[in-house]
């Protein structure tokens, strides 16, 4: 067995168990920590796919910043008193769900046989290195996306600071 | 060297995996959650064509997916304050204003 076979097993059975743990377990903080390992696995399944840029961001962005957003929200939001899983959907959920893994299994294989491959083959990749090949198209090709993105970025920030402030001159007059 | 069919299952796995924790918790940070499974399951979709069709246009994509997810959380969660502090709860069964 290769290290790469040994690596894709152990990263995707982890990264499925601990999905499955994310959606099932009832104390919110189990089920944050189920994330960040879920996001971790996902990272290391980006490093055996040879895109290491990508890898890296996910472990500095999503598992850092992102899943602290959730434990700072959660460490406001104290008890949940109601109940965590409804089985009143659990039962109708899972054979749906497995309807459309199938669909999308069968959709996204079937899908590829009909496309062209692209210019950055295993050699060139070799040769260029994955984050300078990644970092060329980004700042050619996709030069107006990025900036969108900055801009979407920004929204955001003024937007969670609006929404998320307390309005003090309202309780102050009421 | 691992085919890449195996990498979309993974995906697809993952992906209703996420489904399912939205339509089965009743919280709505939990629900959240759950859109951050789905996020990466695309994530891994995009990563896993990239490598079988020889292009780094999806990696690219995955970026500004990353960029998205981190901006949706401090929106959604920012409205997850703002629902908090005026109700007192985060259950989706209570929150049937809009209900007829």
């Amino acid at each position: 067995m290769e290290l790469t076979q040994i690596a894709f097993w152990t990263f995707s059975t982890l990264a499925v168990l601990s999905a499955i743990g994310t959606i099932f377990f009832r104390n919110l903080v189990y089920t944050v920590l189920s994330l960040i390992s879920t996001l971790i696995m996902v990272s290391g399944l980006f490093f055996t796919m040879g895109a290491e840029l990508v890898g890296a961001l996910q472990l500095l962005i999503y598992a850092v910043a992102i899943v602290v957003f959730y434990v700072l929200v959660i460490s406001t939001v104290p008890e949940f008193k109601g109940k965590a899983v409804d089985p009143k959907y659990m039962l109708l959920s899972i054979p749906v769900g497995f309807l459309i893994f199938l669909e999308l299994a069968y959709v996204s294989i079937y899908g590829v046989w009909q496309s062209n491959t692209g210019i950055f083959s295993p050699e060139v990749i070799e040769k260029i290195g994955n984050a300078k090949a990644v970092g060329t198209m980004l700042f050619t090709k996709y030069l107006f996306p990025f900036e969108v993105a900055s801009l979407i970025l920004l929204v955001a920030m003024i937007g969670a600071i609006i929404i998320g402030r307390k309005e003090e001159k309202q309780e102050a007059q009421g | 060297m691992i085919p890449y069919e195996y990498y979309i299952a993974l995906s697809g796995l993952l992906m209703v995996l996420g489904l399912i924790g939205i339509i089965i918790r009743r919280n709505i940070i939990a629900m959240l959650i759950s859109t951050e499974l789905m996020l990466n399951a695309v994530n891994i979709a995009f990563v896993a064509f990239d490598m079988k069709l020889h292009d780094v246009a999806g990696q690219v994509f995955v970026f500004f997916i990353l960029t998205i997810a981190a901006a949706e959380a401090a929106v959604g969660l920012g409205l997850i304050m703002a629902i908090y502090r005026l109700r007192k709860d985060v259950s989706v069964d209570t929150l049937t204003e809009l209900k007829l």
